[in-house]
């Protein structure tokens, strides 16, 4: 009866493990923006990013 | 395996013999100790009214073991401190004789065995003590002193009026049973081993009222 | 050949009627009028002792009750307390005497709602040991020392094929192989051994049809059987295969996922350019299904850190995808912290056309640092297969402990229990 829920449990966990992996998710924060003018790649400057600003960003992987 | 009857030399009453061997029978009539001789039947003794007991065979029940068929044809009461004891004789198809004692509704079989180490003293006996037999370690588990209370029917020896009885029993890992009877000098022993109710097959027992 | 007639006698001190279910077996038997105990072994009956000083207690097993247990039906002849004092501790049990005239007596023992069905058995147990302890081979299976004890009868009722008397005590040994049990009981140079099953409370309301329901059974009792019986291997080889298949699932994205570089380029950073920091990368292909990307840099830091904010854009769409990592790395002669490196995956990116916006900045007047951008498409995220592997070791390490305490709350009853005081209740 344990084992049957176990690999209920297993299964599950392998398939959405492989979900994730197939539609490539991931634990970085990212921040998401709809549409961006051209223009940024004329003037990279302009674009103001999130994580812009800040002296000393303690992120990393 | 029977023989021509005799007649009770006490009462006349006619006696017959199950077993062909028999040395010692009791008439059912008079309850005389009958002992048989090369030409006729002498009375020895008399057997008290036996205590009331509650073992579940008779004279005539039968059974098997380890498909030998047997007929219980005769008993020895014992009586100790924690009650009494049966040590029904037992006659197989094959005319060898047995015994399977009833003590407390636990089932011993046994046959008269020469015993194979010499044996220890009545003195000596004690609980614990061990022999090798048969590649088997037999440890004495019990060690009792009893009286004779009465015989009934066919006996393989004469067995009557015993004053002075102490018996050791013991036992081995793996069920095996023996008896030692220090009333007989040098002291007899008896090997067998443990049987269950069920591995006996037996018929023709006593009924319990209550119990069907 | 009449059957054995069943036997009332008159009560020596109190004149009431006293059955004897035991037929002749029946050495003493306690009158339940004037609760004496009575010799029945001659007809004379006589008075053993006079039983004072104790409330009547009411057997939860009538005497008298008929149940079949096996083949064999038994009746309930004979009732007892037992007593055990030790030291801090005193602790009770219960016993019933079972009859059945020609496969004998057998025993049912009950503590704490815990009920044993006892056999007397003939062959000897051999002694042995196992895991250090003490232990008794017999029938074929190891039973390990668990206590030993001294058991005096505090209470009767019913009958006896022996002379039993309120005070009685011997001494007991008990060997446990759950479900069963392996007991010695010691008398003036006799040893007796039994051997008890565990038999659920429900099984004995069955048997003797016993009116509403048993008692709960407190605690964890010597020779109960343990719910987790073999589910600890058995997990523990469901986890092995289950891991076998994350594995192999992790080596099929090694396959499928490459990983290509769609870009890849260095570039140096210098405080002292004039002009923005922030530049563009051109535009990159990323194809096939909504799969990651990978972005590695690698630097030549030196004690000292920077910090590169990122846009992945789609040319097309202009969907942007915005972060940012630092890199930092310091060194002594001590020791370094940190890396030269660092990587990002962004999740789920649609196929298209892209670009990479990217802004470096570093404390003022730093040197100048060279790195390298590196992006991949379609990399396997390891971490998921970390995450699913920790995962995976939740069932069996639960079961491993909840077998753990429950065999700790067992051998807590026992001599060996870990704490200095030897309590608890058992048989």
């Amino acid at each position: 009866m344990n084992t049957a829920l176990f690999v209920i449990y297993g299964v599950l966990l392998l398939g959405v493990t492989g979900v994730a992996e197939y539609r490539g998710w991931s634990w970085s924060r990212i921040n998401q923006q709809r549409v961006l003018p051209k223009s940024i790649r004329d003037n990279p400057g302009a674009y103001r990013s999130s994580y812009g600003g800040y002296s000393r960003y303690i992120g990393g992987k | 395996m029977s023989s021509p009857a005799a007649n009770c030399p006490n009462c006349g009453a006619p006696v017959k013999f199950l077993w062909s061997s028999a040395v010692q029978t009791t008439c059912e009539f008079c309850h005389s100790i009958l002992v048989r001789t090369d030409v006729d039947l002498k009375k020895v003794g008399e057997v008290a009214d036996l205590p009331p007991d509650a073992s579940p065979l008779q004279i005539g029940s039968e059974g098997a073991y380890q498909n030998k068929s047997f007929v219980v044809v005769g008993r020895i009461i014992y009586e100790y401190e924690q009650g009494t004891w049966n040590e029904w004789h037992v006659v197989y198809n094959d005319g060898t004789s047995g015994w399977l004692a009833d003590a407390q509704l636990e089932y011993d079989l046994s046959w008269a065995a020469q015993p194979p180490t010499p044996l220890a003293g009545a003195d000596d006996i004690r609980q614990g003590q061990t022999y090798q037999w048969n590649g088997k370690t037999y440890q004495v588990t019990s060690r009792t002193r009893a009286h004779y209370k009465g015989v009934q029917g066919e006996l393989p020896f004469q067995y009557w009026d015993k004053s002075d009885l102490l018996f050791a029993d013991l036992r081995t890992s793996s069920g095996e049973f023996a008896t030692i009877d220090y009333s007989e000098n040098p002291p007899l022993l008896f090997l067998g081993r443990a049987v269950e109710f069920d591995e006996l097959h037996l018929k023709n027992l006593r009924e319990f009222e209550g119990w069907t | 050949m009449p059957a054995v007639q069943a036997k009332s006698i008159s009560c020596p001190n109190c004149g009431g009627p006293v059955a004897l279910r035991g037929f002749a077996h029946t050495l003493s038997v306690v009158c339940p009028q004037c609760m004496t105990v009575l010799d029945a072994s001659t007809p004379e009956v006589q008075i053993l002792q006079t039983f004072q000083g104790k409330t009547r207690t009411q057997p939860t097993i009538p005497l008298g009750s008929r149940g079949k247990i096996g083949d064999t039906q038994f009746e309930v002849i004979g009732f007892q307390i037992r007593q055990v004092d030790s030291g801090e501790d005193t602790y009770q049990w219960d016993e019933y005497l079972l009859f059945n005239p020609y496969r004998g007596f057998r025993y049912l023992t009950e503590y704490n709602g815990h009920w044993n069905f006892v056999n007397v058995e003939s062959a000897l147990p051999e002694p042995s040991r196992s895991a250090g302890k003490l232990a008794m081979r017999f029938g074929g299976k190891t039973y390990l020392s668990f206590d030993s004890m001294t058991a005096s009868t505090v209470y009767v009722l019913g009958e006896f094929p022996w002379r039993v008397s309120v005070g009685d005590s011997i001494a007991c040994q008990d060997f446990v192989a759950p479900p069963s049990m392996l007991s010695s009981e010691s008398t003036s140079g006799e040893i007796t051994w039994s051997r008890a099953e565990y038999m659920p409370g429900s099984q004995i309301w069955q048997t003797f049809k016993l009116p509403g329901s048993p008692p709960p059974a407190y605690g964890i009792f010597a020779n109960q059987p343990s719910p987790y019986g073999g589910s600890v291997g058995s997990a523990w080889r469901t986890w092995l295969w289950l891991n076998v298949a994350l594995a192999g699932l992790a080596f099929l994205f090694m396959i499928i996922s490459p990983g290509h570089v769609a870009f890849s380029d260095h570039y140096a950073y210098s405080q002292n350019v004039r002009s923005d920091a922030a530049f563009v990368t051109p535009t990159f292909q990323l194809d096939g299904r909504d799969s990651n990307v990978d972005l590695s840099i690698h630097t030549d830091l030196e004690n000292n850190w920077a910090y590169f904010s990122f846009a992945l854009i789609n040319d097309q769409t202009g969907q942007t995808f915005d972060f940012a990592r630092e890199v930092s790395y310091y060194h002594d002669s001590d020791g370094s912290e940190g890396s030269r490196n660092n990587s990002v995956i962004i999740p789920s990116v649609p196929s298209g056309q892209y670009y990479l916006r990217v802004e470096p900045e570093m404390a003022a007047g730093s040197p100048d640092v060279r790195y390298e951008l590196e992006l991949r498409r379609n990399v396997p995220n390891y971490g998921f297969f970390g995450l699913a592997a920790l995962l995976l070791l939740i069932p069996p390490v639960l079961t491993t402990f909840r077998k753990g305490s429950f065999e700790a709350a067992r051998w807590r009853e026992s001599d060996y229990a870990p704490s200095s005081s030897s309590s608890g209740g058992d048989d």
